[in-house]
């Protein structure tokens, strides 16, 4: 379990740091009581010293480390320490035993949520401003070193920013009975006057693509964001063209899958957020839930077969000589031409050695950006079915280097409005037994977004 | 030099260093490098030449920016371009960038060469000295290779400047030091040696720099800079803090280069010539005078100035060592310095003083400082000055303050810092046995040891303390009882277990009398820490307990329950299994004589050096051995410190178990035998190692004649028969001092090819060689020993007791039979063994009764002895009983040096008329010390030999012994 966890500044001063178990560094001291029958007891006097060492072996061998790319786990002195940078600040679980690190990493991210939920971004300044919280979400978080709960809404009742607020015994024992009880993450007796909801389908793609267009590797990850705005304890219930739920429906009305046209998507992994009733989805592969109220992430999942690639590189470079090198891209957008894609972005390395950049682009702009060894090509919009393509000469100055340029692929970034993997929401139905307002009462609104991940045609 | 004009800032340099500086992250700072790589790239690579202003501006980007740990993979080209430029600022960056950013590239090197070689043929020195750095910067191999021929031609020129000179000396120095190879000596050397009396001060710093190094390796070709440095030094030591202007430093004249110029006398042994000397001696004196001046300023750099120089030159005298009078007052002035309040004062005070220590002239002056130095160990706050004070105690340490000293280590080792505890424990160890008066000090005192720091005590240490409770009977009962009170304490380290439960298994009987520590008592104690302990503990309380068996027979059944538990029986360590399982069929099979006689006290361990000491110089490394090792100093024939002696012997000390066994490791083979002559018997009775340190052919020679007088009743007659020329009567061959030949024309013949016995010094061992000269054979062929007096040899009682193996009853025609006799000496005899041999030959028994080359003074062993030593011993033995004394006639020709040899004086007492020599005869029971005197009369060719032993019979047979040596 996690022995301690510490956040740092850029710099690797210690912002936060706080501590569940002894056993974080605490090896020797347990070697030196073999034989030594003087001297105070040894884990209390090296118990200060030994902690200190584990924040400055994570700050020296992890934050000022050479190498530009650091592994999220490095293994200092049989310590583990799994690391999550949000913009200049360094958070850290560091333990002694083998755990679990994808738990470890999941409550890192949730950790970020709760924080991000209670003040914002999360920067030094923030962190700072926010230290009495913080540690006193690190109490109610983690106890000794296990992750309780970390919900958001539900650590709000009992965690305020506004001082201590008096609470009535009532109250008290509400939120006891809440926190500890069956459905921790949604309190009872919210109303709402109007009831709605959103339902955010997140996607990033990533493709390895060669330089002939053959797709190396591809897959999209994706997230369903759900922000409830709904009165009493609704029940909920998602369906998407999930493969397997659509054969099993479509065994008695099989004309009627091929007649709307509906394509169903194989998920590969899916991740649900604690509501979801497991058992209903395991028996059924229903989604059934009671939501928490506000902002939540419903489900994760990847998919690897039949993906949209909303679009396609076609890199051409030519060597002309030691000192020139010509590069021609052309980049086809590949959907509905009723679509626009925006924030479109081409990135193409150029060698170490460049002294000069000629480019001509038809569409949007191109800039080559020495601080960064690439020329930059970018478009605001671009609609489906087009093609648009850039030309650049590029010079380069003669070394005495032996190395070779080892020609980085060429990324793109992009934002679409559909899905890449095709994912659709069929229904979102909600139940409230005990209020007087039905599914069709609700107001309900889905939006898709795909982006890109790490988008790389090799040249 | 050229001036920098303000239109050489670069300002574009600065503003780039600027930005870098003002990065907020690693990343902000790597796109920056990038763009202004993007930057240079493009303007190098434009077509329009660059102005040589830009260029340096642009290469020293570039520099700054591999400076910081990026890859710079061009812009060479351009930095050589700027060592042809002809201003002074863009030359020099030119060979900034080659300094830093030099690679064995073949084609840019030799440009770069070639602008070397031009800047050096230029007149201009400014240009020249910016070569002789880059060529000292880089001091690759290439470099060294294409220009160590031509730096020593500019250092010598008359026409170099002194600034280019003193570069010349320095960038000499740097390539001799990468590579010494390529830099040819030749007839520039004794130039060189003259730049010491330069008019220039910076030249003669550099030079004298240079000699130093040089000199190291042919000390012969720089021999004439020590008169040139003793005057040059004088003339700075002399010199008014004026007088030297840009080189004198907060009022003292040239501290470098007079700290250099006494480094470069330290090379060399004190001039010869009288009038150096004295000069010297004076300068030395005037530098300690000036030490004791009122400080010129209140500065810590004056202070400092005159310090380096006061400490160089007391290193100096230390190096010297022939001064006794310098020596002391350098030995008070850095008791002065021990309570300095400057901590590197004190540190160097006491540094300085552990290697006076050793001085023969200073030890008594370093003594009187041993209240400051134990205050310095005391409350010294810097862990490393601390560490030097406790080397310092070790060094001044000797008979009248060891008690003292030890005891204070020992309190401070309660407190010291880890790191130096293992070496202070060992110290106190050697201390301790080195310099004991009494065994109950000595025991008491590593008892403590192992209580206050028992983690730090090697094995070496608590082995050495049981091999000397073993060797003296006087200490084991004492010995044995402060063990016990020691075990008593609640927690007590596993060495002290391991220490007690030997001790007390050895000598528990001696205590056993008490009721409070009878032998229930004391098993109970052993016992109840057996759980606590490793496996090697326990192994060896295993064998304790079996010893206890035999000690206190009352003790058997419990110590049978013990063994029988399950936890012994069926440990899972193999080897406490095989010992509980073997002591407990031996406790209950064997019977009580065999187990007295198997689990009998352990004998006395041979006496060789110190294993302690031994670690002690491994640990210190070597090189830093000499200073330690004071036994030259002190050394003792005292034969408690007996142990202390150097002996050839090798042995590992055997591991603790096995000697509880009593499976003592064999003593060394001895010397293998020489290869006997083929036909005649020559037997080469006594062709000792030479090397062997004993009293060299003296006793062997002894022997020669002791043989003699037997000789008419020599068996050889009973081998008349046989022997078909036997009518030959044996003869000796002419005495010769190596040793002896022994012609036997005889069917028989013995060889000793161990003349010089082996350690252990108690016991030796003997090979006999009987060859058969006849074509017939032996029958009942049996030798035996015998002892004049007892006639059972193999009985203890005897004074000496010799193994023999037996040989085989026949020995063929022309063969020869090996027997190898162990003998070890129990106490001390007067007449040598007897080595009787019977056959039958020709169906007619023979006999031959042959002395065995056997006597006292075979069991020698040399003792160093410093003069005061050896005369304060002689008085000791004053008794007219402990003396004998023989006047007799040279029987060999005087001749000093033969004679030294045969006395081997290894004290260096030497008076032209006057040997003295010192030894002790080393039996079981007991140890005589004996002090030999030789004085021989030329004239009258006699020799009057006097011995003082503290045994009386031993003094007269010595004495008749060794008169026949001579």
């Amino acid at each position: 379990m996690i022995g301690g966890l510490f956040i740092y500044n850029h710099k690797g001063e210690v912002l936060i740091s706080r501590v569940y178990r002894d056993d974080i560094g605490s090896r020797q001291a347990a070697d030196s009581a073999v034989f030594s029958s003087s001297g105070p007891f040894p884990g209390e006097r090296l118990g200060g010293s030994m902690r200190r060492n584990a924040v400055d072996a994570f700050r020296v061998n992890v934050i000022h480390a050479r190498q530009q790319v650091r592994s999220p786990v490095t293994n200092i002195a049989r310590t583990s320490f799994f690391h999550v940078k949000r913009s200049n600040i360094w958070l850290a679980a560091v333990t002694k035993q083998n755990v679990n690190a994808a738990m470890v990493f999941e409550f890192l991210y949730k950790m970020c949520d709760v924080m991000a939920a209670y003040f914002g971004k999360i920067s030094e300044e923030n962190i700072k401003n926010n230290f009495v919280l913080i540690y006193e979400l690190l109490d109610e978080i983690l106890d000794f070193g296990y992750p309780q709960n970390s919900e958001t809404g539900a650590l709000k009742t009992f965690i305020t920013q506004q001082g201590i607020k008096s609470q009535t015994k009532e109250e008290q024992s509400q939120i006891t009975s809440q926190v500890t009880g069956q459905i921790g993450w949604r309190r009872e007796g919210i109303k709402y006057r109007r009831n709605e909801l959103f339902l955010d389908v997140l996607e990033s793609v990533n493709l390895l693509m060669s330089p002939q267009g053959q797709v190396l590797s591809a897959h999209v990850s994706g997230r369903v964001v759900m922000k409830s705005y709904l009165s009493g304890m609704p029940e909920c219930k998602f369906g998407m063209n999930d493969k397997i739920v659509i054969e099993k429906q479509g065994k008695g009305t099989a004309d009627e899958t091929s007649k709307s046209g509906k394509q169903s998507i194989a998920i590969d992994d899916c991740t649900f957020h604690q509501c979801v009733r497991l058992s209903k989805f395991d028996s059924e592969r229903s989604i059934s839930f009671i939501p928490p109220d506000g902002e939540f992430e419903l489900m994760r999942y990847r998919t690897t077969k039949d993906i949209i690639l909303p679009f396609r590189v076609i890199p051409l470079v030519r060597e002309v000589g030691r000192t020139k090198l010509e590069v021609k891209v052309v980049i086809k957008s590949n959907f509905k031409p009723s679509l626009l894609a925006q924030k479109i972005e081409v990135r193409i390395p150029t060698p170490l050695n460049t002294s000069g950049v000629q480019v001509i682009c038809m569409k949007g702009k191109a800039k080559y950006k020495a601080s960064e060894n690439a020329i930059v090509w970018k478009i605001k919009r671009m609609a489906g079915m087009k093609e648009s393509q850039i030309s650049a000469e590029i010079e380069l100055l003669p070394t005495n280097d032996k190395k070779k340029w080892a020609r980085p692929p060429i990324s793109m970034n992009f934002e679409v409005p559909f899905a890449p993997s095709g994912l659709k929401v069929r229904y979102l139905k909600v139940f409230e037994p005990k209020l007087n307002y039905s599914d069709h009462d609700v107001i309900k609104w889905v939006r898709y977004i795909g982006r890109s991940g790490i988008y790389e045609t090799r040249c | 030099m050229p001036a920098v004009s303000k239109g050489d800032g670069m300002r574009g340099l600065a503003v780039f260093i600027s930005d870098i500086r003002n990065c907020k992250s690693k990343e902000a700072e790597i796109k920056r490098i990038n763009k202004e790589l993007a930057n240079i790239r493009s303007k190098f690579k434009g077509d329009k030449a660059l102005d040589g202003y830009s260029k340096k501006k642009y290469v020293c980007k570039l520099l700054f920016i591999f400076l910081l740990g990026h890859d710079i993979d061009f812009g060479h080209m351009e930095a050589v371009n700027l060592l042809s430029s002809n201003k002074y600022t863009e030359k020099q960056i030119g060979y900034l960038f080659i300094s830093v950013l030099v690679n064995s590239n073949s084609e840019l090197i030799r440009l770069i060469n070639n602008a070397i070689k031009n800047d050096l043929a230029s007149r201009n020195p400014t240009f020249m000295c910016l070569a002789l750095h880059c060529i000292a910067n880089v001091g690759s191999r290439e470099m060294g290779e294409a220009f160590a021929a031509d730096i020593p031609r500019i250092l010598v020129a008359g026409d170099s400047m002194d600034s280019v000179k003193q570069s010349a000396a320095l960038c000499l120095l740097r390539l001799y030091k990468a590579s010494p190879d390529l830099v040819p000596m030749g007839e520039w050397t004794a130039r060189v040696v003259h730049l010491l009396n330069d008019q220039h001060m910076g030249v003669v710093t550099a030079a004298v720099s240079l000699i130093t190094c040089l000199c190291k390796k042919n000390p012969d070709d720089f021999k004439t800079c020590v008169s040139l440095a003793v005057s040059r030094l004088s003339r700075i030591v002399s010199s008014a803090s004026t007088d030297l202007q840009d080189y004198t430093y907060y009022f003292v004249p040239a501290p470098w280069l007079s700290v250099k110029l006494l480094r470069l006398l330290q090379c060399y042994p004190p001039p010869e010539d009288a009038a150096v000397k004295g000069r010297l001696v004076e300068c030395l004196e005037t530098v300690l005078n000036k030490a004791q001046e009122p400080p010129k300023s209140k500065k810590v750099q004056h202070s400092n100035a005159k310090n380096a120089i006061l400490f160089e030159t007391i290193s100096l005298i230390i190096h010297y060592d022939s001064e006794p009078n310098l020596l002391v007052r350098a030995c008070n002035q850095l008791g002065q310095f021990l309570q300095h309040r400057e901590t590197n004062l004190r540190y160097l005070a006491l540094e300085s003083m552990c290697t006076l220590a050793s001085s023969e002239f200073s030890h008594e002056a370093v003594k009187t400082h041993i209240d400051t130095v134990i205050n310095a160990l005391k409350t010294e706050r810097d862990v490393s000055v601390r560490q030097r004070a406790a080397d310092l105690l070790y060094a001044m340490c000797d008979r009248s303050n060891a008690k003292q000293i030890v005891s204070e280590m020992l309190r401070y080792l309660e407190t010291a810092d880890y790191a130096i505890r293992e070496e202070i424990v060992l110290k106190v160890a050697i201390l301790a046995e080195k310099y004991a008066v009494d065994y109950s000090w000595y025991v008491d005192t590593i008892l403590n040891l192992i209580r206050i720091a028992g983690d730090y005590v090697s094995e070496e240490v608590w082995y050495r303390v049981l091999q000397i409770v073993t060797n003296r009977d006087d200490v084991q009962g004492y010995a044995a009882k402060t063990v016990f009170e020691a075990l008593q304490a609640p927690a007590c380290h596993e060495n002290m277990v391991k220490v007690g439960g030997y001790i007390l298994g050895e000598f528990g009987n001696l205590i056993a009398g008490d009721p409070r520590s009878s032998p229930p008592v004391q098993f109970s104690l052993l016992h109840s820490k057996f759980h606590l302990c490793s496996v090697a503990t326990r192994a060896l309380l295993l064998s304790t307990y079996i010893k206890f068996i035999n000690l206190f027979p009352e003790t058997k059944a419990t110590i049978q329950g013990v063994l029988r538990a399950g936890s012994q029986l069926r440990n899972a360590d193999v080897e406490l299994q095989q010992r509980a399982v073997e002591y407990l069929t031996l406790s209950s099979v064997a019977s009580t004589d065999v187990l007295a006689t198997v689990l009998e006290e352990m004998p006395p361990f041979p006496e060789r050096e110190s294993s302690i000491l031994a670690k002690l110089k491994r640990k210190k490394g070597p090189g830093a051995g000499s200073a330690l090792d004071d036994g030259r100093r002190d050394p003792s024939s005292n034969d408690i410190n007996g142990g202390m002696e150097p002996t050839p012997s090798t042995v590992s000390t055997p591991s603790p178990s096995a000697d509880l066994l009593g499976l003592r490791a064999a003593p060394p083979p001895a010397a293998p035998p020489a290869s006997a002559g083929a036909g005649n018997l020559l037997v080469d009775v006594f062709d000792g190692p030479a090397a062997q340190p004993s009293l060299g052919p003296t006793p062997e020679e002894a022997f020669l004649s002791e043989l003699e007088p037997p000789a008419p009743e020599s068996p050889m007659a009973l081998l008349a028969d046989p022997a078909p020329a036997a009518e030959h009567p044996r003869h000796l061959a002419p005495p010769a001092p190596s040793g002896l030949i022994w012609v036997c024309p005889g069917g028989l013949g013995q060889r000793d090819s161990d003349g010089a016995l082996p350690p252990p010094p108690t016991a030796g061992r003997m090979y006999l060689f009987y060859g058969n000269k006849t074509s017939v054979q032996f029958q009942n062929f049996s030798p035996t020993v015998v002892h004049p007096g007892d006639l059972q040899t193999h009985i203890l009682s005897g004074p000496l007791a010799v193994q023999t193996k037996r040989v085989a009853a026949q020995v063929d025609g022309g063969a020869q039979v090996q027997q190898v006799l162990n003998i070890e000496c129990l106490r001390d005899f007067l007449t040598p063994p007897l080595l009787s041999v019977r056959f039958r030959y020709g169906g007619a028994p023979q006999a031959l009764t042959l002395k065995l080359p056997v006597t006292i003074n075979k069991f020698f062993q040399p003792t160093e002895m410093a003069a005061q030593d050896f005369f304060q011993r002689w008085k000791q033995l004053s008794l007219p009983q402990q003396e004998a004394q023989k006047i007799f006639k040279a029987n060999h020709p005087m001749d000093a040096e033969v004679t030294k040899a045969k006395v081997r004086d290894r004290g260096r007492v030497c008076r032209p008329m006057n040997f003295v020599g010192a030894g002790i005869i080393q039996t079981k029971a007991l140890q005589v010390g004996c002090l030999l005197r030789l004085e021989p009369n030329a004239q009258a060719q006699m020799y009057r030999l006097t011995l003082r032993t503290s045994k009386e019979p031993v003094s007269r047979h010595l004495c008749e012994l060794l008169a026949q040596q001579f």
